[in-house]
């Protein structure tokens, strides 16, 4: 079947079918970014704390921008080649498209990995510590491995388990693979008679109703080892019971209903209610008993169970876990250790001063960080003295209004944010040695060198889990300036992969095309080109936005 | 739209000029964020301040010469304008409903005048 108005137009519109169709295509790509960019003026707008101005590194953002500029070009010239009859130069020119769209991606790729690596930690005060987690080392220097063979950070609460409770409905049985896998890990090398087991701590036996042929039923036997089949088994006896004791409750009540009424049939519902309830000792020899928790004891215990701050809430002798699981046992010490502190930021610190009436400055000085970390302390007061050297450049340069007061005062990120380049030009001010050339520019991609600079520029600090607010990856999690950056841009990120797709498949496929109807591919790669330009045009306004502003 | 050989070598000129432009709208966007003599001349950097403007401004110069040039935009059919138009239009349409939802009609007395006036009788 030949497919019409593919080179020539259609005589109502004027153009190619498809060229119609990548319009309205793109019509609907302006809505779905309109909207995007709509939500992060209100995010921004709406934002209950300090938005974060120009935290992403300029330099890949810029290089990008090039990079999508010259494909916008090459992918016009790969179309007016095709129109001049020029496959070899068609072929360079979209090759040229590709590469552009494989740096973009690269770079993209890199400022993606920096961020998901990057760790903040916002503590009860409001300050905000960005850097980098501290890996746990065993006893002989090296870092420690949990059992899938990966370094475990420094942002786990740990419990010292003697026993463990399920819930026998909300279990995740993930976490049941995740204990045992964890209990196992930490028996290497011990003998078969110290090695820690997971077992069930007392028999599980329902109790059955009136009629059935036995009293009760045994489900499971004291010293089964834990396994998801034992968990399946238990939660199916459990929710038989619950099954069968709501109908006979149900009963139960319908019978109480209908006596209630039968005795008093002109009373209102409602009058008769507080009176109709369910007798419950006579019901009981008719239900089956229900299994709503399973305790599991650890011989050879205690383990030590480690989980991630979103997934456990730690207590001195119990902790819970998000589902509803128990970790009998003491509470271990798990501060939150940053091996190398990259930032320090009071901005939200100060704003929630200034919303309380107090004063900033003040705050900033009375905070944990401030008083409990020498680093800090001299951090802060070198950054004040960099601020008040500020104050004076703008004064000088801006000048001052008709009462004196300055024209232009440095910004709250200025005044209360110490970055990792400040933290940098603080040690190599105090004697740390510079980096090269190469290794200085490798920062602007890859983010602070802390191998080179050390200790002196970045340094360690513990915090204790009682001052952690909330900690995270520089994810979407962490606000919503993150959430709508890893929106936009992956969403970005997914159309430049796509249009490399399509007009891959035009420089790879197309020469039989361009044999028989070279008109209609030069009109498919004009449509993929308009797709590519919209992508370009996306790009265009999100620089600004997202790196600049 | 360029479709003869002779109008498509014409308009690769075009294409190439352009695409000067627009390095140097980007540089010129970076330096206007960044470049503290630059900042100095337009007054202060922040998200309310005039670098914001220029900024934007130089972005939707940018985007209107790859519509216009790249995307032949310039000498389109009017089907196309029609679309593209109607695209802006509703995204447009869906910025206002978002400014809508970010205020709080009840509390901001939109649609909500307080508790009617309660009668005696009832």
């Amino acid at each position: 079947m030949e497919i019409p108005y593919v080179v020539s137009a259609r005589k109502d519109t004027g153009l190619f079918n498809s060229k119609i169709a990548i319009w309205l295509f793109l019509a609907s790509e302006v809505m779905l970014f309109g909207g995007f960019f709509s939500a992060y003026v209100f995010l921004r707008i709406g934002a209950d704390y300090p938005w974060p101005e120009r935290t992403l590194p300029v330099l890949p953002g810029l290089i990008n921008t090039f990079v999508l500029i010259g494909s916008s070009v090459t992918v016009v010239f790969a179309w007016a080649s095709l129109k001049l009859r020029q496959w070899r130069k068609f072929q360079i020119y979209m090759g040229i498209t590709i590469a552009c769209a494989a740096i973009f991606m690269v770079l993209k790729a890199i400022e993606y990995n920096v961020k998901l690596g990057h760790q903040g930690v916002r503590l009860t005060d409001y300050t905000i510590l960005e850097g980098h987690l501290k890996y746990e080392t065993g006893a002989d220097g090296e870092y420690a491995r949990d059992h899938r063979g990966k370094k475990v950070e420094q942002n786990n609460l740990s419990v010292a388990a003697t026993a463990v409770q399920f819930n026998s409905v909300r279990y995740y049985k993930p976490w049941i693979d995740e204990i045992l896998a964890q209990v196992e890990h930490q028996n290497a090398g011990r003998p078969d008679e110290q090695r820690a087991k997971v077992v069930l701590a007392d028999d599980i036996v329902v109790k059955l109703p009136h009629g059935e042929a036995a009293e009760s039923k045994t489900i499971a036997s004291a010293g089964e080892p834990l396994s998801r089949e034992l968990m399946k088994r238990i939660q199916n006896e459990h929710l038989e019971s619950r099954r069968l004791n709501s109908r006979r409750r149900t009963v139960a009540l319908r019978s109480e209903w209908a006596d209630a009424k039968a005795a008093n049939p002109d009373a209102k519902g409602w009058e008769l209610a507080p009176g109709v309830n369910i007798d419950g000792e006579a019901l009981e020899p008719h239900l089956r008993s229900e299994i709503p928790n399973v305790l599991f004891n650890i011989v050879n215990g205690p383990a030590r169970l480690y989980f991630g701050p979103r997934h456990l809430r730690q207590g001195e002798t119990q902790s819970r876990l998000r589902d509803d699981t128990q970790l009998i046992g003491a509470m271990i010490s798990s501060p939150l250790v940053l091996e190398y502190v990259d930032a320090i930021d009071f901005q939200h610190l100060a704003m929630r001063a200034v919303e309380r009436g107090i004063d900033p400055i003040e705050a900033i000085e009375n905070s944990w960080l401030i008083q409990n970390h020498p680093f800090a302390r001299d951090a802060w007061d070198w950054h004040q003295r960099k601020v008040v050297a500020l104050e004076e450049r703008l004064r000088a340069d801006y000048g001052t209004r008709a009462d004196g007061s300055p024209r232009r005062v440095p910004t709250n990120k200025e005044r209360y944010r110490i970055g990792w380049k400040e933290l940098a030009e603080k040690a190599e001010e105090e004697g740390g040695a510079g980096l090269s050339y190469f290794v200085g520019m490798s920062e602007e991609f890859m983010g602070p060198n802390y191998a080179a600079r050390g200790s002196a520029a970045f340094p360690e600090i513990s915090i204790p889990r009682e001052r952690v607010g909330f900690a995270s990856k520089f994810t979407p999690a962490w606000n919503t300036y993150y959430a709508i950056y890893f929106t936009i841009t992956g969403l970005h990120g997914l159309h430049v992969i796509g249009g490399a797709i399509v007009l891959g498949y035009y420089l790879f496929c197309g020469r039989q095309m361009y044999l028989t109807n070279p008109e209609w591919l030069a009109n498919r790669v004009e449509v993929g080109g308009l797709f590519w330009h919209f992508v370009d045009l996306v790009w265009i306004f999100v620089f600004p936005i997202l790196y600049l502003m | 739209m360029a479709n003869s050989p002779e109008e498509i070598k014409k308009a690769t000129r075009s294409y190439l000029i352009v695409f000067g432009i627009l390095c140097v709208g980007t540089v010129l966007t970076v330096a206007v964020a960044t470049w503290y003599p630059l900042e100095r001349l337009i007054g202060g950097h922040g998200f309310d301040t005039w670098d914001m403007a220029v900024g934007l401004l130089i972005a939707t110069t940018k985007a209107s010469l790859v519509g216009l040039v790249f995307m032949h935009l310039n000498h389109e059919k009017f089907m196309v304008y029609w679309i593209f138009a109607l695209g802006l239009l509703m995204a447009a349409f869906l910025g206002a409903l978002l400014a809508l939802a970010d205020g709080d009609p009840v509390k901001d007395g939109f649609f909500y005048s307080g508790p009617p006036e309660v009668s005696e009788n009832l």
